[in-house]
């Protein structure tokens, strides 16, 4: 498996000079299995300049396809879709699995970002290539592209987030963006989601400072983050989704934080940027 | 009147080290009189920082007023505004513009944009004031002591124009349009590029006629012109079905109303500084070309004109 980030960001894009070296886009994470096939983690602005490089390959000719899981629909998890250049290409095939009652809700969430009101494209069927929605199942596993894929639905302030554990020849992602444990608290469905995880790619949006000034948001703290992957026992963790105020300089600090937190032991730290690829 | 430019960008945020001097933030202009009426045109993601400048002001003690005028309500246009914060405090007022539509009120178009599952803080539960109002085509109003005249623009789904008079200076804003031939843009979804240079029909021409020439009008004596240039021309060759204008389209607008300052602006996302450089360059070099007495400025994060002032480079 080959994981590569195309946006870290939270809430909202952040461009300028403060945040160059980690990228200012929002959540899109792209993860090729050792079978060559293609999954997209959410599609925030970072989809673009995914989208861009597949219009290299088999995407550019009709002939790509990939599965699209989405954690919830607030913006910075979908803005990038109507900008994400393969959709625009007939014979391309994308399944997109998201975490509604039923396909039809999932259609319509999309639906709704694409009216012609808010886009010129005014709807799904204008795109041209094919796209299914399919509702997950929450603790249900599936399998899908020579996965199997493990959703649990994650306390996100007033909603909900899915977090994603996708397995494939022994080696497991997890991706748990936009999460808020009441009490700092892991329940047992998520323990058992992430546990032993080669990588886990989870929301550290704030320092524990800034998350008790916005402790109704439902986001991680770095610390929080470094916990929860000690109390799974995962090999390596993935700070990610960063507040859209912090400067590199600021992202920075948090990693070396946690490092410190970690000390000799796992997980190994990494800190998601923009263009990272890590090898599991 | 002071302009300051806030997102000068098209279609969507581009973060990154190519964009870092224009920026990557999608539309958003402020403009302030002398007396201190605050109107802000567009609501893409640069009004986030404008919004955390006005909570060192008035906003933060919820006295705070400001007047949105929307060209349109496509996403760049629109996405910075969940996170505008003078709306999440109680006392300030938020006056929203834009088209008046048959099909959709304004209120729910922004609805919808904060509701569930989108954005966590529904507008009903935005703590400001704040109204919206709905525009005919050519509507003229005042806000305090500025006049605020609008025009129709040529873009899918269609665009407004803004002109604002206030301290005996004048600034118009035209952002999103595509200039007016080739093709005529109403509501429906348009699939591809027009051929170019080819006849239209009669009503469409005579539609075109007369939008354009309501533009003219509204940039008649401008000291200042906003307008969206996203286009170079291979990009309209390409693309003219997307509805943006190219440096050339904007220049023969200004010469034909006399304006005296030209901001190409709305930059599309795959410009590079470097690119917006040479385009800059060569707008200025078609302007002495054709001894246009027009000063070309390129918008950037951060510029701010006095119009009439003539300054900014």
């Amino acid at each position: 498996m080959r994981v590569t980030f195309w946006g870290v960001r939270g809430s909202i894009p952040a461009p300028g000079p403060a945040t160059v070296r980690y990228g200012g886009n929002t959540s899109c994470v792209s993860l090729e299995t050792s079978a060559g096939e293609l999954f997209v983690l959410d599609l925030g602005t970072g989809a673009r300049t995914l989208g861009l490089s597949l219009m290299a390959d088999a995407f550019a000719r009709g002939q790509g396809r990939a599965t699209i899981l989405l954690s919830h629909a607030h913006w910075d998890h979908i803005q990038g879709f109507p900008f994400f250049n393969p959709l625009y290409v007939p014979g391309n095939v994308f399944k997109v699995f998201g975490g509604t009652e039923s396909p039809a809700l999932l259609e319509g969430i999309l639906e709704g970002q694409m009216a012609p009101h808010y886009f010129p494209v005014q709807t799904l069927r204008n795109m041209g290539a094919s796209i299914t929605c399919e509702a997950v199942r929450e603790g249900r596993a599936f399998d899908v592209a020579g996965c199997r894929i493990t959703a649990a639905a994650n306390p996100h302030g007033r909603t909900t987030s899915l977090a994603f554990r996708i397995e494939e020849r022994g080696k497991v992602l997890v991706y748990a963006p936009d999460v808020g444990y009441p009490q700092g608290k892991l329940g047992p469905s998520v323990q058992s989601l992430y546990q032993g995880a080669d990588l886990l790619i989870h929301d550290t949006t704030f320092t524990a400072a800034d998350q008790s000034r916005h402790a109704g948001r439902g986001h991680s703290s770095i610390d929080d983050a470094v916990a929860v992957a000690k109390a799974a026992g995962v090999k390596a963790l993935a700070a990610f989704h960063y507040d859209q105020d912090y400067s590199d300089a600021e992202v920075d600090a948090m990693v070396a934080h946690a490092r410190t937190l970690v000390g000799e032991g796992a997980p190994q730290i990494h800190a998601a940027r923009e263009g990272l690829t890590l090898a599991l | 009147m002071k302009v300051r430019f806030w997102g000068v960008r098209g279609s969507l945020p581009v973060p990154g080290s190519k964009t870092e001097r224009y920026g990557g933030n999608t539309s958003c202009v402020e403009v302030r009189t002398e007396a201190g009426t605050l109107l802000v045109i567009d609501a893409g993601t640069g009004i986030r920082k404008l919004g955390k400048e006005l909570m060192a002001e008035a906003f933060e003690s919820g006295r705070g007023e400001a007047h949105l005028l929307i060209s349109h309500t496509h996403w760049d246009h629109i996405q910075g505004l969940p996170f505008f914060s003078p709306m999440y405090r109680g006392g300030n007022k938020l006056n929203v513009y834009a088209r008046h539509r048959d099909d959709v009120h304004l209120r729910a178009v922004f609805a919808s944009q904060a509701d569930d599952p989108y954005f966590a803080v529904p507008l009903s539960e935005t703590k400001a004031e704040v109204a919206f109002h709905e525009l005919s085509d050519a509507a003229r109003f005042e806000v305090s002591e500025v006049r605020v005249a609008c025009a129709r623009l040529n873009h899918p789904y269609i665009a407004t124009a803004y002109r604002l008079d206030a301290d005996g200076q004048s600034v118009v804003y035209v952002s999103d349009t595509a200039p007016f031939a080739d093709i005529l843009f109403e509501d429906a979804f348009v699939a591809g590029p027009p051929s170019l240079g080819a006849e239209l029909p009669r009503t469409d021409r005579e539609k075109l006629t007369a939008m354009r020439t309501g533009i003219v009008r509204l940039c008649e004596g401008a000291d200042l012109v906003v307008y969206d240039t996203m286009f170079t021309a291979d990009d309209y060759r390409r693309f003219a079905h997307y509805g943006h204008s190219r440096p050339g389209d904007a220049v023969a607008i200004c010469r034909e109303a006399g304006a005296k300052q030209l901001v190409l602006y709305h930059h599309a996302p795959e410009r590079t500084d470097a690119e917006v450089d040479e385009i800059l360059a060569d707008t200025r070099a078609l302007v002495a070309r054709e001894r246009t007495p027009l000063v070309v400025t390129a918008a950037f994060e951060g510029l701010s004109v006095t119009p009439g002032g003539v300054s900014g480079s």
